[in-house]
């Protein structure tokens, strides 16, 4: 089966410093694909490029970015314009600043379509009603600024999702949200992400986020993925050894307090610090002159996909 | 003993729109023993952080009693309060612009001391490498700017300066929350250790609640300017008795996909109502999953379960 979202071999560089480097990543119809690493890693650009709404100072120097086969790159901008929002949507983290606060909710929902706010009007109710906001005859009528940030998430979701498209990149959707709206806003994600079998890239840095929500998880490190698999098997037998220090410095509810959480020592490398070994060497407790030396290639072992010279 | 930080009956009301006050804190009492933590959470705009700013004194309280180490914060004269703002430092949540760029991280240090002049020439220089050691940077970094340290490290410089004083209270206002996982981790490490080590109490005000379980003594649960809930921190994770204690457990996701797919999904329906007009009864009766009528008109009572307090009028 062609996956929906196909990212193949993709480099990104910026000014000739490579900040993204031959990552792969596929996500089928229906499925949630999180994309999970520390600020800086390279996961909000890789979103931006499948967008192709990459910065000026950002260029694609490989790869290719296939949706359901059809490849993005040879696209011009005309027509990459015609497939955002159509087949392609993306959510961002601050639904406030997604929204034109000029225009009421039912405007900018019914633009997605392609149609004037008057004959999207049922279709829009529907999609309002679909995303659980409340009184949705009322609230189509409405300014941004009159509705909580829980319900402007809502609302930008209806307007990503209502044209139907195959896949949806949602970039950290609930990171500015309170936990009980969290909760909600990821219910209603994994529901119409399955109903709809829409296609989600997932990109957070939260791993109570991947835990909750996703079915695979790439585990993104300096511009390169260090580690892929099913959810399941990524928590229960993380295989990297920055998956396995990323997962235990989380605190949790289940662990004995003020106990000591595991640090990773030192810092991210810059790009232009990136040596010609393994981009985590630096930091690595398995370290050696190898890992030092040469990258690590992605290779299978057990479900996962793993750069590690010493993972087993 | 006198407690480090004793809040009686605080209210901090803001102006609002058509003459509403906004009520952010509304009736608040709580203590904090000397050497303990309390982590004080809730979600956005339920008042905690102008909780915590009327207690540094950064906000003005419209009335009720803040006594730290006994001594009167609200109505003090700027005398009184300086001399009381030694005894109280803060940590914020962004350390990016917690310091002065164009100030080097030693100077930021020195400068609580220089300013209250406690030591000057090589005391304060030894002072100043002394407290960069205690959280686990090097004395040569003083010379540095805070440009020149990441996020993680900049927090760092952060608590530096504000133990430079001994404050009997420090109060951190998300201390951990712009930090990436792996440095978070880092801080909260640093945070236990300065607790067990120098014995200072804390108010901890945070949303995310295992950070709070990991690093608190005792925890206070703040819904729409008044405390819900507040008990030790080994009870109220193990048995929260308000629902709305219950609920914002339940909403946070655990680390572990076995166990957070296999919970039972609270999800507290509806939004957090507005603080200038908050309903009559309890103030959660509109979101809470086992309000009855009782609780639409009569405002429960502050009352003891267990080992804790609780405000509600079915809690057991």
């Amino acid at each position: 089966m062609t996956p929906v979202l196909a990212i193949e071999n993709l480099s990104l560089s910026i000014a000739g410093v490579p900040v993204v480097d031959g990552i792969n990543l596929g996500v089928d119809a229906g499925e949630v694909m999180a994309l999970v690493g520390e600020s800086g890693c390279g996961k909000s650009i890789t979103s931006a490029a499948v967008m192709r709404l990459l910065p000026g100072a950002v260029s694609q120097t490989a790869g290719d970015i296939r949706l359901a086969g059809e490849s993005l790159s040879r696209l011009s901008e005309r027509q990459m314009q015609a497939m955002r929002g159509r087949r392609l949507s993306m959510i961002f983290q601050e639904p406030q600043a997604a929204l034109d606060p000029l225009s009421t909710i039912g405007t900018q929902i019914a633009e997605s379509l392609r149609q004037s706010a008057r004959a999207a009007r049922p279709a829009v109710l529907h999609m309002l009603d679909e995303v659980g906001i409340a009184d949705p005859a009322r609230r189509i009528d409405q300014y941004p600024f009159e509705l909580s940030g829980g319900m402007c998430q809502r609302v930008v979701i209806a307007a990503a999702l209502i044209a139907r498209p195959e896949l949806l990149l949602a970039d950290e959707p609930t990171t500015a949200l309170d936990v009980t709206i969290q909760a909600q806003i990821l219910d209603l994600l994994r529901t119409l992400a399955r109903e709809r079998g829409t296609a989600v890239l997932l990109i957070t840095h939260d791993v109570g986020v991947v835990a909750d929500i996703a079915d695979r998880v790439a585990v993104m490190y300096a511009g390169r993925i260090a580690e892929a698999g099913p959810v399941h098997s990524i928590f229960a037998q993380p295989r990297h050894p920055y998956t396995q220090l990323l997962l235990a410095s989380v605190p949790r509810l289940s662990d004995v307090p003020k106990s000591p959480l595991a640090v990773i020592p030192g810092r991210v490398p810059t790009p232009l610090e990136f040596g010609p070994g393994c981009r985590f060497a630096s930091r690595c407790p398995r370290a050696d002159a190898q890992c030092v030396a040469q990258t690590p290639p992605l290779r299978p072992l057990g479900d996962s996909d793993v750069a590690c010279w010493h993972a087993a | 003993m006198t407690p480090a930080l004793a809040i009686r009956d605080l209210h901090v009301h803001f102006p609002g729109r058509k003459r509403l006050a906004v009520r952010a804190v509304d009736g608040v009492s709580f203590e904090i023993a000397a050497g303990e933590t309390l982590g004080l959470v809730g979600e956005s705009g339920c008042g905690k952080s102008s909780l915590s700013n009327a207690v540094v004194g950064l906000v003005a309280a419209t009335s009720g009693s803040i006594e730290i180490q006994g001594q009167q914060v609200v109505g003090a004269n700027r005398a009184a309060l300086r001399h009381m703002r030694a005894n109280v430092q803060m940590v914020f949540q962004d350390p990016a612009t917690s310091l002065n760029p164009r100030m080097t991280i030693g100077a930021a240090i020195a400068e609580p001391l220089l300013v209250r002049g406690l030591a000057t020439g090589a005391a304060l220089r030894l002072r100043v490498e002394a407290l960069l050691e205690e959280v686990g940077l090097r004395p040569e970094h003083a010379g540095r700017m805070p440009h020149q340290f990441s996020g993680g490290q900049r927090q760092r410089v952060v608590i530096a300066r504000a133990l430079a004083l001994r404050p009997a209270l420090l109060v951190c206002d998300e201390p951990v929350s712009a930090l990436d996982v792996s440095v978070r981790a880092q801080i909260l490490n640093l945070l236990v250790d300065l607790q067990s080590r120098l014995k200072m109490a804390t108010l901890f005000v945070s949303h995310d609640l295992s950070v709070v379980r990991h690093v608190c003594d005792q925890v206070a649960v703040m819904y729409l300017g008044r405390l819900v809930e507040r008990a030790p921190a080994a009870e109220l994770f193990a048995t929260p008795r308000h629902p709305y204690t219950r609920a914002l457990l339940a909403s946070v996701p655990d680390p572990d996909p076995i166990v957070q797919r296999a919970k039972s999904r609270v999800p507290l329906s509806g939004e957090i109502p507005n603080p200038a007009n908050p309903p009559p009864g309890c103030r959660f009766h509109t979101r809470c999953p086992i309000a009855a009528d009782l609780c639409r008109t009569a405002e429960p009572a502050w009352r003891r379960v267990g080992g804790g307090d609780v405000a509600c009028h079915f809690a057991t």
